[in-house]
């Protein structure tokens, strides 16, 4: 018992160990050097300043940073909601159809997240020009050209815009997820229902849903993260414009660091900040994950 | 669930035969994951390697000027075929979004690259000891041949950290079928021309001038002019710039200039959404015909020559800046948003001198600006222009006035500015949230 | 414009719109075909838009017909040159294979780990990992910058690779760790028993029933790093070591973009993505049908 208990101790370590030194030399030391900068002011040359918690009570009483925390929240969860309804929705339409059109239809709703986040801004950003974009054009020759609208430059509209653009990314993987995971659960325990007499619709409620609960817990806080730190697509669409109203933490450190924020000096332990307050928010979406999928598993 | 008892007894011998071969495996796993990542690393298709590698000195020159993109390569190779000790490594990224992750990394490693577009940050790496005081390693003879907006722009108590490379003015491109067909004759001198023309023009459903207030720097562009404009005094802005004693956002030439860009604004003169607009996306409209004018700097005959339509290019016009009244003088943006600075701590810094002597030797970069239709920073050079509209702009460097805020802080200016663009806030109460957004940028 | 609107209203079905409640009525094969060919158009549409610009003369990107009236092919041999493609498709292609290869192996193993075996601890490293999953990538630039720098590693292509490994590999052991928590602990105890050592019960007898997982793996992971674009551009100094995605976003310029040269770029790079995806589906199904014989 103990030779079996350390052999198995033995091999989690050996097995964890590469990928644990990795992430402490090249991830982890940078993560608690980028948490440090928070608690300084540095402009990327000589010595960071000490600056204590400055940079979180200057957080609190800019407006832009609570816009864009608005931004930023109201963006994971409405992305999340969606990337995971319709994805699992999709991926149970796939499990019906033909095998060979099924396959067709993956690749192709697989696609949009095949091109980088930056591409598929760009891409967007022409479709939604008020004056160039086949969106406008497209509703203007069905006759519906009131409806054209100022896609990205409406305040009211601009988030909106993003996000559906944020769900014809995110559709294909969270699909694949879920179709794998509706693949996996165990056709024996469908055999049973049918021989038992449950419907097709009882058969998806009693055994697929259940069969889904991790999974859906996975894709629930995979898109709840990504959503936290969004960055590219807003800003190659907007670049947190106009007048920072899709402004989110992703963009609001990003400017803070490199961009035209940022002016004349680079504020890295300001944005550095903002970083801090994303992975905390990321530890939430953790702790979601982990408590629905310990649910699951009761 | 636990093992066998008998299992368990009777083979612990067997058990500890099997630690140590799993051992040797788990070992032998490890190794053969790390060597192979790393027989493939030495066997990737590296380019080639790093500096100083068989005696020669490598000169990086980093920018997004890709303007040159296609001329600079014949530039360097020539000179590489005169020095055959020095290697010139240049890397034109697209743009400042791309490039500037990189230098700010470079910046902070301590290995900065040996020629350096210096964006905004001309004065403060100067300050630093990151760019090089090119007036102590040009020679005041050197620079002289500058045009002096170029120069001031990055000089700061008497050292000079950056040159001009492209230099710009700014003006309105217009369109003159649009202008034909809403009934404006000749181009606007004045504001209220201009705002005139606009309701002629905005009458026939196009947008009367495009304009891009994303990000709001660009902004600055257009609304700084109207300071000097107001003031007739090129020198008051440098001077807001570095918020020297007695200059304030709140004081009257800025609230009376944010007035003007308030009542441009309220006549309806730009497209709707500016604040939404990217400068690529002003251009289009323009170039689309949406729009009659832009005003954009002179940067755009080369973009439009490689996107808009052979006939378009060969119909648009270019007109001054639009003056505050009648005679006054018709101040435009005039630095050089493209400048080069030098690495003041890399070791090849004499080399990268050599080569930036060589590329501004009057032939060689007369001859570069013209093949790419730029506009250059030296007098030797503007007079030996060849594209007409470039040298149309050209000849308005003589009332060219500050529009970059190189000083610290002053790029935050820009944000309540969108707000006049917005229609949102008054001038005299943006004038005051400019003050305080520039001070609490500063530190 | 949003597979949203996608559902007809004349369909008789009633489902609430949130989450996981969701009914269904018996879905006809018909129906569901229909609305997955709705979407599939949709959700291609705007990249019909960027292959047909590819096609485009080079001024009539705007203002031009959405079909273009004359193709020219062009750009692609423009965009081949001129940005010396091919060099650059090659450094891609070996630096993200090699990003799978690492980060398959070590995410397999460390999932299992995390999955199947007991060690003190494990939920402590386990978590510090997820770590990994948390920071916004751009706030890491600079330090991790920093930390190749003091090993070394910058301005290779190794180094890169590396950093690569290092921040994918978490997540992709995430997913690997969900995918071996499906299969029964029954397996590795009856696999022990017959004196298997551990990584000889990872090896022969886990690991192949894992072909979806490994299969999701190898997807997402060619796809993340054959598109990843800040960290190549920051870490590489010589241009000739870029990989595909950097050198073809400097054609995005700040005023000005070459539409043609830059799209029939980013078609060519697209192509190796969809050649895995496909490969990688065909090991779906040969895992589905294994998964399916457990017991």
């Amino acid at each position: 018992m103990w030779k079996l208990q350390r052999t198995e101790r033995l091999a989690g370590y050996g097995f964890v160990l590469p990928i644990t030194v990795l992430f402490a030399i090249f991830v982890g030391y940078p993560i608690l050097f980028a948490i440090y900068l928070s608690f300084t002011r540095w402009s990327g040359f000589g010595t960071p300043q000490f600056t204590g918690f400055a940079n979180y009570t200057r957080m609190f009483n800019d407006p832009v940073a609570a816009g864009a925390f608005l931004n930023t929240i109201v963006f994971a969860v409405v992305t999340t909601i969606i990337q995971t309804a319709i994805p699992l929705f999709i991926a149970v339409l796939l499990s019906r159809v033909w095998k060979g059109l099924s396959v067709v239809i993956r690749t192709i709703l697989f696609i949009p997240g095949i091109i980088s986040f930056v591409v598929s801004g760009v891409l967007w950003k022409l479709i939604y020009d008020p004056n160039l974009g086949t969106l406008n054009n497209a509703l203007k020759a069905v006759g519906l050209g009131d409806l054209a609208q100022h896609w990205l430059s409406d305040p009211a509209l601009v988030m909106p815009s993003i996000i559906v653009v944020s769900v014809w990314a995110a559709i294909g993987m969270n699909m694949l997820i879920f179709f794998a995971g509706i693949q996996g659960v165990d056709p024996t325990y469908y055999e049973a229902a049918e021989v038992d007499g449950a419907s097709r619709w009882q058969q998806f409620w009693y055994v697929t849903v259940p069969g889904l609960r991790v999974v859906t817990a996975i894709v629930v806080s995979l898109n709840l993260m990504n959503g936290f730190k969004v960055f590219d697509i807003i800003y190659v669409m907007t670049g947190g414009g106009p007048s920072h109203q899709s402004e989110v933490f992703g963009t609001y450190l990003y400017g803070l660091a490199f961009g035209s924020t940022a002016g004349s000096i680079p504020q890295l332990g300001y944005g550095s900040a903002f970083s801090v307050v994303v992975m905390l928010l990321c530890g939430v979406a953790v702790l979601v994950q982990i408590t629905l999928t310990k649910r699951a598993n009761r | 669930m636990h093992g066998n008892n008998a299992a368990r007894n009777g083979s612990s011998f067997m058990r500890s035969q099997l630690d140590r071969r799993t051992l040797l495996k788990w070992g032998a796993t490890g190794a053969a994951a790390a060597a192979t990542t790393g027989l493939l690393a030495a066997c990737a298709p590296t380019g080639s390697s790093g500096s100083g590698s068989g005696g020669k000195t490598t000169v990086r020159m980093w920018s997004w000027y890709t303007e040159q993109k296609d001329t600079l390569p014949a530039v360097i190779k020539a000179y590489e075929a005169k020095h055959p000790n020095v290697k010139i490594e240049s890397r034109i990224f697209g743009t400042p979004d791309q490039y500037l992750p990189a230098l700010t990394a470079a910046v902070s490693g301590g290995d900065v690259p040996e020629i350096f577009a210096p964006h905004v940050r001309a004065i403060t790496y100067g300050e630093q000891g990151i760019s090089a005081d090119l007036k102590k390693e040009f020679g005041s003879s050197f620079l002289k041949d500058f045009f002096p907006s170029t120069n001031q722009e990055y000089t700061k108590n008497g050292k000079q950290y950056a040159v001009g490379w492209e230099a710009q003015t700014f003006g309105l491109f217009y369109n003159p079928d649009i202008f034909a067909a809403a009934g404006v004759d000749g181009e606007p001198e004045t504001w209220d021309d201009l705002i005139e023309a606009a309701a002629k023009i905005n009458a026939t459903g196009k947008a009367s001038v495009s304009i891009s207030c994303n990000p709001t720097t660009s902004a600055l562009d257009f609304f700084l002019p109207l300071i000097t404009q107001v003031t007739d005094d090129p020198e008051y802005y440098l001077k807001l710039d570095q918020l020297e004693k007695g200059y304030a956002y709140t004081n009257k030439p800025v609230v009376d200039a944010l007035e003007l860009n308030d009542k441009i604004v309220k006549a309806k003169v730009f497209q709707p959404g500016t604040t939404g607009t990217s400068g690529d996306q002003s251009s289009q409209l323009f170039y689309t015909e949406g729009a009659a004018m832009l005003f954009a700097g002179s940067w755009t005959p080369q973009g439009l020559i490689q996107n808009a339509s052979p006939e378009f290019v060969k119909k648009y016009k270019i007109m001054k800046t639009p003056a505050i009244k009648s005679g006054a003088r018709h101040w435009t943006a005039d630095q050089a948003g493209a400048g080069f600075a030098v690495s003041e701590t890399s070791k090849a810094k004499d080399a990268a001198l050599e080569f930036m002597k060589y590329l501004y030797s009057e032939d060689v970069y007369a001859d570069l600006m013209n093949k790419s239709n730029s506009m250059p920073s030296t007098q030797s050079a503007a007079q030996r222009v060849t594209n007409p509209q470039i040298k149309l702009m050209t000849s308005w460097l003589p009332d060219g006035c500050p529009h970059i805020p190189f000083g610290a802080g002053s790029s935050a200016a820009g944000d309540p500015l969108g707000k006049i663009f917005d229609q949102k806030e008054s001038p005299a109460a943006v004038a005051k949230e400019m003050q305080a957004a520039v001070v609490n940028a500063r530190g | 414009m949003t597979t949203l609107t996608t559902k007809p209203p004349t369909v008789p079905f009633d489902r609430p719109t949130t989450g996981r409640g969701r009914r269904r009525m018996p879905v006809g094969k018909s129906f569901a075909s229909l609305i997955l060919i709705a979407a599939a158009a949709l959700t291609i549409f705007p990249l019909i838009w960027l292959v047909l610009t590819s096609l485009r003369e080079q001024n009539t990107v705007f203002g031009g017909p959405f079909i273009p009236t004359s193709i020219t092919f062009d750009a692609y041999s423009k965009a081949w040159t001129s940005t010396n493609f091919g060099l650059h498709f090659l450094n891609s292609l070996w630096i993200t294979t090699a990003t799978v290869a690492g980060v398959v192996i070590f995410s397999a193993l460390a999932g299992y780990a995390f999955a199947k075996l007991r060690f003190p601890f494990k939920n402590v490293i386990y978590v510090a990992l997820l770590a990994t999953l948390m920071m916004p990538s751009t706030s890491l630039i600079i330090p991790l910058y920093l930390q190749l720098k003091s090993f070394g590693l910058l301005n290779s292509q190794a180094g890169l690779l590396i950093l690569y490994i290092s921040s994918s590999a978490p997540f992709s052991m995430f997913l690997m760790r969900a995918f071996f928590q499906t299969l029964p602990d029954e397996l590795v105890q009856a696999a022990r028993i017959d004196g298997a050592g551990e990584l000889a019960v990872f090896w022969r007898v886990v690991l192949p029933l894992a072909r979806p997982g490994i299969a999701t793996v190898i997807i997402f992971q060619f796809l993340a790093t054959w598109n990843e674009f800040i960290y190549a551009n920051t870490v590489l100094q010589n241009t000739d070591e870029l990989p595909l995605q950097p050198v073809l976003f400097s054609l995005v310029g700040q005023y000005a973009t070459d539409w043609p040269t830059l799209t029939a770029g980013l078609t060519m790079s697209i192509v190796p993505v969809i050649l895995v995806y496909v490969w990688m589906q065909r090991q779906f199904v040969a895992g589905m049908t294994l998964g399916a014989v457990k017991n």
